[in-house]
């Protein structure tokens, strides 16, 4: 038997092709690009995942409750989909845009005014932006309180952070990048945090805008690290990050008291190896061929196959979130434009001048407190403990009833962070005065 | 001791190489992105007679971007940057004082901390009298007086700007 009569289609795709796209199909120069057999049986979908690479980045079958969409609320997808919307329009951007002080302004009126469909651009960019940080954070918070942190996900949380921080960076350079009023005195007021850390605060600072003041040397660096060094590092840190949950098997597994306790939806497997591993994999078909201590083969107790297919299942569920997240960002880059105030002005400062609203918290916090307390020792201190803590937090259970000290805490952290933003960006006004956003918006993203 | 084998003498070969590769990435780093000038900053700006500056009031020069004060018989050039968080500082009319709008530090007319979040008093720049006429160094700055200094203070003259909404 011949390898071709071995991948040839037996039944499904094929059959009731037209003649000239079935010629196609079964042509040498098809089968070297697509080069698994599309058999529409368990067998051929299993074997589509070794040669394919689209199935290299998701697993052949996935636990079934990774369909409901209460389960991750499919946040990490959807910061993903907003990301690749966020590198089709910055490129269409880029044929615009030209990062000096001279005409960086006038590039976003002219995006308006004569590229057609350029303000759309640029607003689905704007919102598409925002809503990454959101989301991102909204992952963050969800995989705090599902417990997926805990091993043998502590590095990929560590990750997660990074993904968040370069998130951040993303957002806050792209700010500057219009080179109005709201860009010039939202990153004046940002850059000027970093001026806080002790010893190496000035220079550090230095380094980041290029001199004492936001101005062409600002303008430039922010521009390469937005369209050249941040993708770049999201870009391979997303692919590890992506890689690890795939790895790990897309799914925490749910338990009160441990990985295998109650409440798991797999039982262990006697024995050892790729099979003990990942069984999920092998769709509950394990059998274990090798010597089992003290024990008959017939104490062996099998996982429950509660798997299916991830596609059609799960991938069709991701292009439909896809689907939406797109109609999102449309919908909000036709009602909304992006603002763009007057041209950036050193000589005047916007009342009130408020940094970008996710670090709104950040500015509300320094009105309270010393700058080296609500600049760098909150913040960095935050940063620290969440990277530290999978680290820390060794209880191997993940309901939110058997860890109370971590959620309460964390609780804690998440309403005074929500509460603080809230109020730096709705209700402030000029001279940071207290002024309710039902009386006057002070509010522009 | 030992004579270290091949192997532990490449394997240390390579360490050290990768380290000055890396320290050399680091180092261009650093150069490429330290500023080459220091921004608006660093040339004397000829502001005029002392007489021009009447008592109590507060002159701005975009140029530098810079205020010259005249606090009683003593004049300072004040940087329009919050020490605070960046911002330029508005000169209150009404008050005869600085207030910053973004977070509501506020200064009195020789820059000295009155209140607000500022981690101290507003930047001088160096003043000299060359001629006849006031001469300001924007590439001497010295840092603002801490809070708590109270040489020139005198009260506000009406009520404060912030608040005004």
């Amino acid at each position: 038997m011949s390898e071709h009569d071995v991948l040839e289609p037996t039944q499904g795709v094929g059959v009731d092709e037209p003649v000239i796209r079935r010629g196609l199909h079964r042509s040498s120069v098809w089968r070297s690009i697509v080069r698994h057999p599309q058999e529409d049986t368990p067998r051929g979908r299993a074997l589509q995942g070794f040669s394919n690479f689209f199935l290299h980045v998701y697993p052949v079958k996935v636990p079934r409750r990774v369909l409901r969409n209460r389960y991750s609320y499919r946040l990490g997808f959807i910061a993903a989909v907003l990301f690749g919307i966020l590198l089709v329009t910055g490129l269409y951007l880029m044929f615009v845009y030209t990062p000096s002080v001279g005409s960086a302004y006038g590039d976003m009126q002219k995006l308006k005014t004569g590229v057609g469909f350029g303000q759309l651009i640029r607003n689905v960019h704007r919102w598409s932006a925002h809503l990454m940080v959101l989301v991102v954070f909204l992952h963050l918070i969800r995989v705090f309180y599902a417990g997926a942190y805990k091993s043998p996900r502590e590095f990929n949380w560590v990750l997660g952070l990074m993904l968040l921080m370069l998130t951040l960076a993303f957002s806050f350079t792209g700010y500057l990048l219009p080179w109005d009023q709201l860009a010039y005195w939202a990153v004046t007021v940002g850059t000027n945090l970093v001026h806080y850390i002790p010893l190496v605060g000035g220079q550090l600072q230095n380094l980041l805008i290029g001199g004492d003041q936001i101005g062409q040397s600002t303008l430039i660096r922010f521009y390469a690290l937005h369209v050249a060094v941040l993708p770049a590092l999201l870009v391979t840190i997303l692919g590890v990050h992506i890689w690890r949950v795939r790895k790990d098997g897309f799914a925490v597994r749910r338990s009160s008291v441990g990985a295998f306790g109650e409440g798991a939806t797999e039982a262990p497997v006697a024995g050892s190896g790729p099979a003990h591993a990942a069984p999920e994999l092998y769709g509950g078909r394990v059998r274990l061929l090798g010597v089992v201590d003290r024990e008959s083969v017939t104490a062996e107790s099998r996982p429950v196959d509660d798997t299916v297919f991830t596609w059609p299942h799960l991938v069709v569920r991701h292009v439909v979130v896809a689907l939406g997240v797109c109609a999102a960002v449309l919908t909000l880059g036709v009602l909304f434009a992006a603002p763009l105030r007057g041209l950036a002005n050193p000589n005047v400062t916007p009342e009130p001048a408020k940094a970008p609203w996710y670090f709104a918290g950040l500015q509300e916090l320094l009105s309270h407190f010393d700058p080296l307390v609500a600049g760098i020792l909150v913040p960095a201190g935050a940063v620290i403990a969440f990277v530290l803590l999978p680290y820390i937090d060794r209880n191997p259970a993940t309901a939110a009833r058997s860890r109370k000290v971590a959620v309460v805490l964390f609780s804690i952290l998440l309403v005074a962070a929500v509460v603080l933003t809230v109020i730096g960006t709705f209700f402030r006004g000029p001279g940071w005065q207290w002024v309710p956003p039902w009386h006057h918006w002070y509010v522009e993203l | 001791m030992t004579e270290p084998t091949r192997r532990q003498v490449l394997r240390t070969g390579w360490k050290v190489g990768g380290a000055l590769l890396a320290g050399a990435a680091g180092y261009t780093a650093f150069e490429a992105l330290s500023p080459l000038s220091t921004g608006a900053a660093g040339g004397k700006i000829e502001v005029g007679a002392p007489s021009n500056f009447q008592a109590g009031s507060a002159t701005y020069f975009a140029e530098g971007r810079f205020y010259v004060v005249n606090a009683g018989d003593h004049y300072f050039a004040l940087s329009q940057k919050c020490p605070h968080l960046g911002c330029k500082v508005p000169f209150c009319d009404s008050s005869g004082r600085f207030e910053c709008a973004c977070h509501g530090s506020v200064f009195d007319l020789a820059g000295e901390y009155v209140q607000g979040p500022s981690p101290r008093g507003m930047d001088r720049y160096h003043l000299a009298l060359e001629q006849g006429n006031l001469v300001v160094n924007t590439g001497i700055v010295v840092a603002g007086p801490d809070r708590g200094t109270t040489t020139y203070r005198t009260p506000p003259k009406g009520p404060s700007c912030l608040g005004k909404v």
